[in-house]
């Protein structure tokens, strides 16, 4: 890997936590635990179109390291991460298949592939399945958070293009 | 072709969150609340006979949750676990999302009815 790869690596997952950070802050209206934008997954889903696999992998687990640093909020990193493992292996394999125009749908599969992997995480770890009831409310929050996110991406990927 | 499979499976499966949200969020005809604490009930009583009071109940690790019944409805008001989500829920409504403080092991709920 060259420097200039290097740095736009560093440069994206810089950007996808000041994102992460900036996210924080946004009062939740959701009282549901796990309901969030996911506005960091911009980044992800561009990464995932742009750089190779190992080097989307590498942005991602930097942003989540951080990030769950950032937020004071370590047991969430477990959740997250889970989610972020079945998120980015979907989102690797729809990459071959998908056009461009197509990105939003790669993304909100993303999403929905995020929230049955974190509420698997937290059924393993609280060893009750009574947190299932949360997977239909997180596949219709997250998929239309997923369609936002990937749009973003899709617009931005163009405009790198040109 | 692949395409359009993988949109109508996206499209199939937010359909059915959709129904499964609305049928989980559906509120509760039952009456009779649980609480638990650590597998352990602790009370257990009519919510409409109940009157307006707030319990306090003390975690094993010192920590505390305030437990507010209020014409007809229960919330946790106020407690000191680190993210706050048992407050956050707000007030008890649906059968399936029961009131959960993980860092204490409290749990308000809708009791299943006896036949």
């Amino acid at each position: 890997m060259n420097i200039r790869r290097l740095t736009e690596l560093a440069l994206l997952s810089s950007v996808a936590l000041i994102i992460f950070v900036i996210e924080l802050r946004i009062p939740n209206p959701f009282p549901i635990p796990g309901v969030k934008l996911g506005l960091a997954n911009i980044v992800t889903v561009c990464a995932v179109f742009r750089y190779r696999p190992s080097e989307t992998a590498m942005i991602v687990t930097v942003r989540l390291l951080l990030g769950a640093m950032f937020s004071g909020n370590p047991s969430a990193l477990l959740y997250s991460a889970a989610g972020a493992v079945a998120c980015l292996c979907g989102m690797l394999l729809l990459r071959r298949i998908l056009p461009e125009q197509q990105i939003w749908l790669c993304s909100v599969i993303g999403a929905m592939l995020h929230n049955v992997g974190q509420i698997t995480a937290a059924v393993i770890m609280m060893q009750s399945f009574g947190v299932i009831a949360y997977l239909p409310i997180l596949l219709v929050t997250g998929s239309l958070a997923g369609a936002f996110t990937g749009l973003c991406a899709q617009l931005v990927l163009h405009r790198i293009k040109r | 072709m692949k395409n359009r499979k993988i949109l109508i499976a996206a499209i199939l499966v937010f359909l059915v969150s959709v129904c499964l949200s609305v049928f989980i969020l559906r509120h509760s005809d039952k009456q009779i609340i649980e609480i638990v604490q650590d597998g352990e009930l602790l009370y257990t009583f009519d919510l409409n006979d109940a009157e307006d009071r707030v319990i306090r109940i003390s975690a094993p690790d010192g920590g505390y949750n305030l437990v507010q019944i209020q014409n007809g409805t229960i919330c946790i008001s106020e407690a000191d676990c680190p993210d706050q989500t048992c407050v956050n829920t707000g007030v008890l409504k649906s059968d399936y999302l029961p009131i959960v403080c993980l860092p204490h092991k409290l749990i308000v709920r809708f009791a299943e009815e006896e036949s």
